[in-house]
C-alpha cells in the first residue's frame, strides 16, 4: 500500500539558521531528486524549497508502517544536509497521508505562510512541482495531489478574501499605487534618502512592474550603492527637486529635520509633468513632505500612520477569513483522500474481478467442450456461473469499499492481503 | 400585450438597477464575498434580458406605429434607455467593468419609467419626416447621449475612488471601483466617442434640412443651439485636456457638467422652450 508522507521545516518551527542549512540550491535539487528516487521504496517525490520553508513530499511503497515511511524520508534529509537525526527531529514536522494532503493544501492556500494570504507561495509550489516533474520524479499520485492543491489554492483565493487587502506597509503602498495608476508598468519611482523600509517598498514596486528607479541621496556614494540593487539612476540632491518631474511614485525617508518637499515647488513640478498623478509616500519621522502637498489635485500623499491604518484593519479581516479557509481546506483534503483511496483500491478490485472472470470462463469452456448441451442449457449454465462470480465477490468488495469510505486504516492491509492471497498482479497506473 | 411586455421590461430594468447598486454597496467586504458575485451576475443577466425585451418592445412599437417611433416622450425615452444599455453592454464587452452599471442602469430605468408612464400615448409624425434621415439622426444623437452618460458614470466612479484615497480610511480596498487611471481614461474615451457621434448626428441633421419640404425650419432652434452648447462643452474639455493636461478630478467634474448639459438639451428645452424638435 502507498504512503503519502512529507517532512519539512518552516518559519513556524525553525529559525533562519536552520532553514538555511536545510534549503536546497537549484543544483542540489536535481541531484537530490535522483538520490531520492534511487531509494527503493520511494515511488514519487516533490521537493519544495523557499526562503520560508523546505519540504519533501513523497509516495512510498512496500513499507509496512507510517513510522518507517517517515523515517526513510528523515534519513534522506539528514544525509542530504549532513544534519544529525536528533536535531532534525527538533526542527522538522512530519506528516502522513491525510495530514500530508491537508498540510500541502494549507501551504498552497497560503494559510501556513508568515503573512497569511500572501500571493507568492502558490507560484513557488508550482515551480517546485514543475521542477520535480521535469526530472521525472512525480507519478500518478503526486500529480493528482498537486493538481488538486493548486485548485484548492485558487478556490480559497476566489471564495475567501484572505488574499485581498494589504497587510504590510510596503504591500499597502503597492496596493495603493495600483488603486491610483491601475498598472505600475512603465512607472518611475524616486527614493529619497535610502533606508531599509524605502528599499523594501521600492523592491515591492519593482516586482509589480515599476520600470525606473531613481535613488536620490545627500551623499552620492550611498545613492550609487542603493541604485545598484535596482539597476536604477543614482543622484545627489541638495535643494533641487527637479528630478521629481519624472517620478510617478516618491518614497521619502530622510533624517531631515524640516520639510523637504513643500507645496509651492511641487506645484511647479506638477505643472511641468502635465499634472500626471504623483503618489507620495512619506515614511520619515519627522516627516519629509509638507501635508499641504496632499491637497494638490494630482498628488496623493500617505505618511507612515496612514499606511498603518490600512494594514491594521486588513490584518484583522484576514484572520477572520482564514478560519473559513481552514474549513474549506479540511473538507477538500478529506474528499481528496477518500477519492485517492478508491483510486488506489480500484486496480486491486479490477484485478480480482478479472481473475474470477477468467477462471469461470476457462472452466465453462472446458465443461462445454467435454459435454454437449443444448443452446438453452449452455445459456443457463453461463448465467449461473456469472451469478456465482458476482455473489462471491459481492461481500469482499462491498466491505473493502466501506473500509475505504469510512477512512478505516485497515483497508491497506485488506488490499495487501487480497493481493497476496490471490496472487494478484496489480500495477498502480 | 405590448403594454404587458413593456411592464415586464420595466420591472427587469428595476431589478437590474437594484441588484447592480446592491453589488456595489456590498463591495469587497469579507462577509459578502460569496453572495456579491452572485448578485452581480443576476444584475448583469437582468441587464441583458431587459435589453432584449426592450429591443423587442421598440420593434413592436415601430410596427404598430408604422414609422420609426420618435415623436412622443414614450418613444424617445424608451429609445434613450435602449441606447444607454447598448453603450453600457459594449463597454462591459470591452473592459469587463460591470460596476459602471451601478451608475448608468438607474438612469436607464428612470428613462423607461418615464416612457412607461406615457405608454398609452402616441403622436402622429408628419409625412415629410417619415424617412431614414430621422432614424440615422436620432440614433446617432442618442448613442452620443449614452456615451456621455457613460462618461458621467466614470466621472462619478473617479470622484468616489479619489475621495476614498484621500480620506485614507481602511475602507479603500472594500470597493470594487476601478483605479483612478482607468476611470479617468475610460471616461475620456467615452467623451471622445460621444463627441464623434454627436458631430455625426448634427451633420446628418443639418443635411436632412436640405431635403425637408413643407415643414417650416428655422436654424435658430432652441434644441439646435442647446446641442451646440453641449457639443462645445465636450470639445472644450477634450481640448483643455490635450493642451494643459487637465484630467482626473477636473475631467470628472466636466463630465458631470456635460451630463447636466445633455439633460438640459434633451429634457429642458422641451419643457421650457419652443423648439421644432419637441416631443409631444
Amino acid at each position: 500500500m502507498n504512503h503519502i508522507v512529507s517532512i519539512g521545516t518552516s518559519h513556524h518551527v525553525a529559525p533562519i539558521e536552520i532553514r538555511e542549512r536545510l534549503a536546497f540550491s537549484e543544483e542540489q535539487l536535481i541531484e537530490s531528486h535522483q538520490s531520492l528516487r534511487e531509494l527503493d521504496q520511494v515511488q514519487e517525490a516533490v521537493i519544495l524549497s523557499t526562503c520560508n520553508r523546505v519540504e519533501v513530499y513523497a509516495v512510498l511503497n512496500s513499507v509496512r508502517t507510517a513510522e518507517t515511511a517517515v523515517k526513510i524520508l528523515a534519513e534522506f534529509l539528514s544525509r542530504c544536509h549532513q544534519i544529525d537525526m536528533e536535531s532534525l527531529k527538533k526542527w522538522t514536522y512530519l506528516h502522513h497521508n491525510l495530514e500530508t494532503i491537508q498540510h500541502l493544501f494549507r501551504v498552497t492556500s497560503s494559510l501556513d505562510s508568515m503573512i497569511v494570504g500572501e500571493s507568492q507561495i502558490l507560484g513557488q509550489v508550482k515551480d517546485a512541482y514543475d521542477t520535480s516533474r521535469s526530472v521525472g520524479s512525480t507519478g500518478p499520485i503526486l500529480n493528482r495531489l498537486f493538481a488538486k492543491a493548486f485548485s484548492v489554492g485558487k478556490r480559497i483565493r476566489s471564495e475567501t478574501t484572505i488574499t485581498t487587502g494589504a497587510v504590510s506597509i510596503s504591500y499597502a503602498a503597492v496596493e495603493l499605487a495600483k488603486k491610483i495608476f491601475n498598472t505600475l508598468e512603465g512607472k518611475t519611482v524616486a527614493i529619497i534618502g535610502a533606508g531599509e523600509m524605502s528599499e523594501l517598498t521600492a523592491k515591492h514596486l519593482v516586482a509589480n512592474g515599476v520600470s525606473n528607479v531613481i535613488v536620490a541621496n545627500r551623499t552620492y556614494e550611498r545613492a550609487v550603492k542603493v541604485a545598484e540593487k535596482f539597476d536604477g539612476t543614482p543622484l545627489a540632491y541638495d535643494s533641487d527637486l527637479s528630478f521629481l518631474i519624472d517620478a510617478d511614485i516618491v518614497i521619502s525617508s530622510t533624517n531631515a529635520p524640516d520639510y523637504l518637499i513643500k507645496r509651492q515647488p511641487l506645484v511647479n513640478i506638477m505643472r511641468k509633468r502635465k499634472h500626471r498623478y504623483m503618489f507620495l509616500i512619506d515614511i520619515a519621522v519627522p516627516r519629509d513632505i509638507e501635508p499641504e502637498v496632499g491637497k494638490l489635485d494630482s498628488a496623493f500623499l500617505y505618511n507612515i500612520d496612514d499606511l498603518e491604518v490600512v494594514v491594521a484593519s486588513n490584518l484583522k479581516d484576514r484572520q477572520h477569513e482564514a478560519i473559513r479557509a481552514e474549513q474549506i481546506v479540511s473538507e477538500e483534503a478529506k474528499r481528496f483522500y477518500d477519492q485517492l483511496q478508491i483510486f488506489q483500491v480500484n486496480p486491486t478490485i479490477k484485478a480480482l474481478h478479472q481473475q474470477f472472470q477468467q477462471i469461470a470462463d476457462t472452466e465453462l469452456q472446458a465443461c462445454f467442450y467435454k459435454t454437449t448441451f443444448s443452446d438453452q442449457q449452455e445459456k443457463a449454465i453461463a448465467s449461473m456461473t456469472q451469478a456465482i462470480v458476482k455473489k462471491l465477490l459481492h461481500h469482499p468488495m462491498q466491505n473493502l469499499r466501506c473500509a475505504v469510505n469510512d477512512g478505516d486504516a485497515d483497508h491497506g492491509q485488506y488490499v495487501q492481503a487480497l493481493q497476496e492471497l490471490f496472487a494478484l498482479d496489480v500495477n498502480d497506473e | 400585450m405590448i403594454n404587458f411586455l413593456f411592464l415586464v421590461t420595466l420591472l427587469i430594468y428595476l431589478a437590474a438597477g437594484i441588484f447592480q447598486t446592491l453589488s456595489l454597496a456590498l463591495g469587497n467586504r469579507t462577509e459578502a464575498s460569496v453572495i456579491r458575485p452572485a448578485i452581480e451576475r443576476i444584475a448583469f443577466w437582468c441587464t441583458i434580458i431587459g435589453f432584449v425585451f426592450l429591443t423587442v418592445f421598440i420593434a413592436l412599437w415601430w410596427l404598430q406605429q408604422g414609422h420609426f417611433p420618435m415623436t412622443h416622450w414614450t418613444d424617445s425615452t424608451a429609445f434613450f434607455a435602449w441606447a444607454i444599455t447598448l453603450i453600457y453592454l459594449l463597454i462591459v464587452r470591452l473592459t469587463h467593468l460591470r460596476t459602471l452599471g451601478s451608475f448608468v442602469m438607474p438612469v436607464a430605468f428612470i428613462a423607461i419609467l418615464i416612457s412607461y408612464s406615457f405608454a398609452t400615448h402616441t403622436a402622429a409624425l408628419p409625412e415629410p419626416l417619415q424617412n431614414y434621415w430621422l432614424l440615422a439622426h436620432t440614433t446617432l444623437i442618442f448613442l452620443a447621449y449614452a456615451a456621455f452618460i457613460a462618461a458621467f458614470g466614470f466621472g462619478l466612479m473617479y470622484l468616489i475612488t479619489e475621495r476614498k484615497i484621500r480620506q485614507k480610511t481602511d475602507a479603500l480596498f472594500d470597493n470594487l471601483l476601478p483605479s483612478l487611471g482607468i476611470s479617468d481614461e475610460l471616461g475620456y474615451r467615452c467623451t471622445i466617442l460621444g463627441v464623434i457621434l454627436l458631430t455625426m448626428g448634427v451633420i446628418v441633421g443639418s443635411l436632412w434640412t436640405q431635403y425637408i419640404r413643407d415643414v417650416p425650419w428655422r436654424w435658430l432652434d432652441a434644441k439646435v443651439i442647446s446641442t451646440l452648447v453641449t457639443w462645445f462643452i465636450y470639445v472644450a474639455q477634450i481640448g483643455i485636456r490635450q493642451l494643459w493636461g487637465w484630467h482626473g478630478r477636473r475631467a470628472a467634474y466636466a463630465a458631470i457638467i456635460g451630463f447636466v448639459a445633455v439633460l438640459c438639451t434633451y429634457v429642458g428645452v422641451d419643457l421650457f422652450l419652443d423648439s421644432m424638435h419637441t416631443y409631444r
